[in-house]
């Protein structure tokens, strides 16, 4: 039985065998994720001049993003954003994801893998595409100057244009986020909810959503937090006044090189989404979740 | 597809009526559409009186039990108890008290605060149970509410079951493929095939007159005597099985020289040894061969017997009465006018 080589010495010892399985993974996480967070939370209470990086020690970068008007602007309006995309993304994704898992039957998958189907090409060439489709000379402008009627001016280069940006890109992370927790739910629970007399949006309220909230807040989370940080669409859609937070953040690092304020900007966006994050967490209780281990077979 | 057809049935108030067929004979589906879960392309279905037929399970009043329990995992028994209730809008005070009671029917108590997957598989069924008691319905739907638990529990459950019924008087429709079941807890039974009943009746009736062949192996632990008619001679016939010459009941719709079923219930027929065999009285059957096997199962003995002419016959009796031994020569005698015959093809 023995005699087998370090291999086998690795098989019979379960600590030696977690480390070698989670080692790398969690090196990997340490020094790609870990490592460069911590080094902008450093910079963030650096100091940069004429484009250099000096280290010392200031909260000068937080005082400026408190003080300064603009900031808190970009960062009210990028917030605002935020929550009301989710909000749609949610209200779009869920009938979606409903609908796929209750009547997709054998075109389940393909329903569900052509969600993926954007992400055959970049964000950014999506978002021209929509700009081709929303912007004065795109195709619903034109179509309605072909039939003489006047542009939708709200579509060209306005915040709107820039949150229905929003929407597209990230409609397809809501939607399988409530798909795969509606494969896991037993729809007969739904007959059960109605032969004891609920209607059916009560049974969904009673049922449906309760338990599949933890797959609908994990969608949220996945729309919310980029579309915080988000600067692609109000360049590309969104007109002057339409700059994010996100947008603002880029050019610290690009054009004014002010990387200490950057990071300070940085720090600011991964506090905000922790904050939500943990604002979330209460309504998520397991117990109430039926994700107790053992259902009720 | 057609699932049910030609359905037509009429069960009274109070009582405890049982659907028994084998997976596929459309019985669940007959419950679904009482239930309003599915929908019957032509034909009425009717509750206390009122037509229910267009009206989705949510108009109905109607309780129902399922196989795996379907309780809301993320209620407690409490939350899933008082469901109906809540979705009836009755007040507070009103669902406490229902709750209150039904809870000490089904001997729930203390399990209030506990959430499904921290109960036993007894307790969750009677968390099921007591959902589908609480608001009185006018009906209570059972599908095979047993087929999951133990053997143990099931009978205790059949008890129960029959008990809760008869005290709160409200009609039982009880699905089940097992007959044990059926037989226990219904006052009547519907033996359904293919979409179709077999036969209805009291259960008594279903057992001991079968009015199919079907209902014969179905119901029951019976032999099957496949023979030929002799003649027939009033109420019996006389039939020839493997070169014995047998009286059995007469088939209807069969003359002489039709082929014919018999079948014989396990515990209608009676085993001796050989030494003792007499003459035969008219009124009875006796074939003779060799005891092959006993086979003990506690309150009966079955004792398989391979005959000189061909075939296994099963004997089913109390262990103690016969003094018979494997490898010896027996005879197998029972009367003339038990079992049921019918004939191969029905005219």
């Amino acid at each position: 039985m023995s005699g087998l080589g370090p291999l086998s010495t690795f098989k019979r010892n379960p600590e030696l065998r977690f480390v070698g399985l989670a080692g790398p993974g969690a090196i990997f996480i340490v020094v790609s994720l870990l490592l460069p967070l911590l080094s902008i939370v450093v910079f963030s209470f650096w100091r940069t001049e004429s484009y250099e990086l000096y280290a010392d020690w200031t909260f000068d970068n937080y005082r400026t993003l408190l003080s300064e008007a603009a900031y808190r602007t970009f960062f009210l309006r990028s917030l605002i954003t935020a929550i009301i995309v989710t909000v749609v993304c949610m209200l779009c994704g869920w009938p979606v994801a409903y609908f796929i898992a209750r009547h997709g039957g054998r075109y389940r998958l393909l329903l569900v893998l052509t969600l993926a189907a954007p992400f055959f090409t970049g964000a950014i060439l999506r978002i021209t595409a929509l700009q081709g489709l929303l912007g004065p000379i795109g195709l619903i402008n034109m179509a309605l100057n072909v039939v003489g009627l006047a542009p939708i001016e709200a579509l060209m280069y306005t915040q709107l244009a820039s949150g229905l940006g929003l929407v597209y890109l990230f409609v397809p992370f809501m939607v399988t986020a409530i798909y795969l927790s509606l494969v896991n739910f037993n729809f007969e629970l739904l007959e059960v909810a109605k032969i004891n007399g609920a209607r059916p949006w009560r049974a969904f309220f009673e049922i449906t959503w309760p338990l599949n909230w933890i797959g609908t807040a994990i969608g949220m989370i996945l729309v919310f937090i980029p579309c915080l940080a988000n600067a692609l669409t109000p360049r590309f859609l969104g007109g002057p006044d339409a700059t994010s937070f996100g947008m603002s953040l880029s050019q610290q690092f690009g054009e004014t090189g002010t990387w200490a304020l950057g990071s300070a900007m940085g720090v600011s966006l991964f506090g905000a989404s922790v904050l939500v994050i943990l604002c979330l967490k209460p309504t998520i209780r397991l117990k109430r979740s039926g994700f107790t281990g053992a259902m009720t077979q | 597809m057609t699932a049910v057809d030609r359905i037509d049935l009429a069960i009274e108030q109070g009582e405890f009526f049982a659907l028994l067929g084998p997976s596929g004979s459309g019985k669940t589906t007959l419950l679904r559409i009482i239930a309003g879960l599915e929908r019957p392309d032509e034909g009425e279905v009717r509750i206390a009186g009122r037509n229910v037929t267009d009206l989705p399970p949510y108009g109905r009043h109607v309780g129902m039990v399922f196989q795996n329990f379907l309780l809301f995992p993320h209620k407690t028994v409490a939350e899933n108890i008082v469901f109906p209730l809540r979705m009836q809008n009755v007040a507070k005070t009103r669902r406490d008290e229902q709750l209150a009671w039904v809870m000490g029917l089904l001997r729930l108590q203390g399990l209030e605060a506990r959430y499904p997957n921290e109960l036993s598989g007894g307790q969750q069924q009677r968390v099921a149970l007591a959902r589908g008691l609480i608001s009185r319905p006018a009906l209570l739907l059972l599908d095979e509410p047993l087929a999951n638990l133990d053997r143990e529990l099931r009978s205790e459950m059949e008890v129960e079951i029959r008990r809760y019924q008869k005290e709160l008087q409200i009609p039982f429709i009880y699905v089940t493929h097992n007959q044990e079941e059926a037989l226990t807890m219904s006052d009547r039974i519907a033996v359904m095939r293919n979409g179709r009943f077999e036969q209805i009746g009291a259960k008594h009736e279903i057992y001991t007159n079968p009015a199919s062949a079907f209902v014969a192996t179905f119901v029951g632990h019976a032999n099957r005597l496949d023979g030929q008619i002799v003649e027939i001679d009033g109420a019996l016939a006389r039939i020839s099985w493997n070169g014995e010459s047998l009286l059995v009941p007469r088939p209807t719709g069969a003359a002489a020289g039709d082929k014919v079923h018999y079948f014989v219930k396990h515990e209608d027929l009676e085993i001796a040894p050989a030494k003792v065999n007499g003459i035969a009285a008219n009124d009875m059957n006796e074939v003779s061969g060799i005891l092959r096997d006993i086979i003990f199962k506690g309150q009966t003995t079955n004792y398989i017997v391979a005959l000189a002419a061909g075939g296994d016959l099963v004997v089913s009796d109390t262990p103690r009465t016969a003094s018979v031994h494997p490898n010896e020569q027996v005879v197998v005698r029972w009367p003339a006018a038990v079992g049921s015959c019918f004939p191969e093809k029905a005219r």
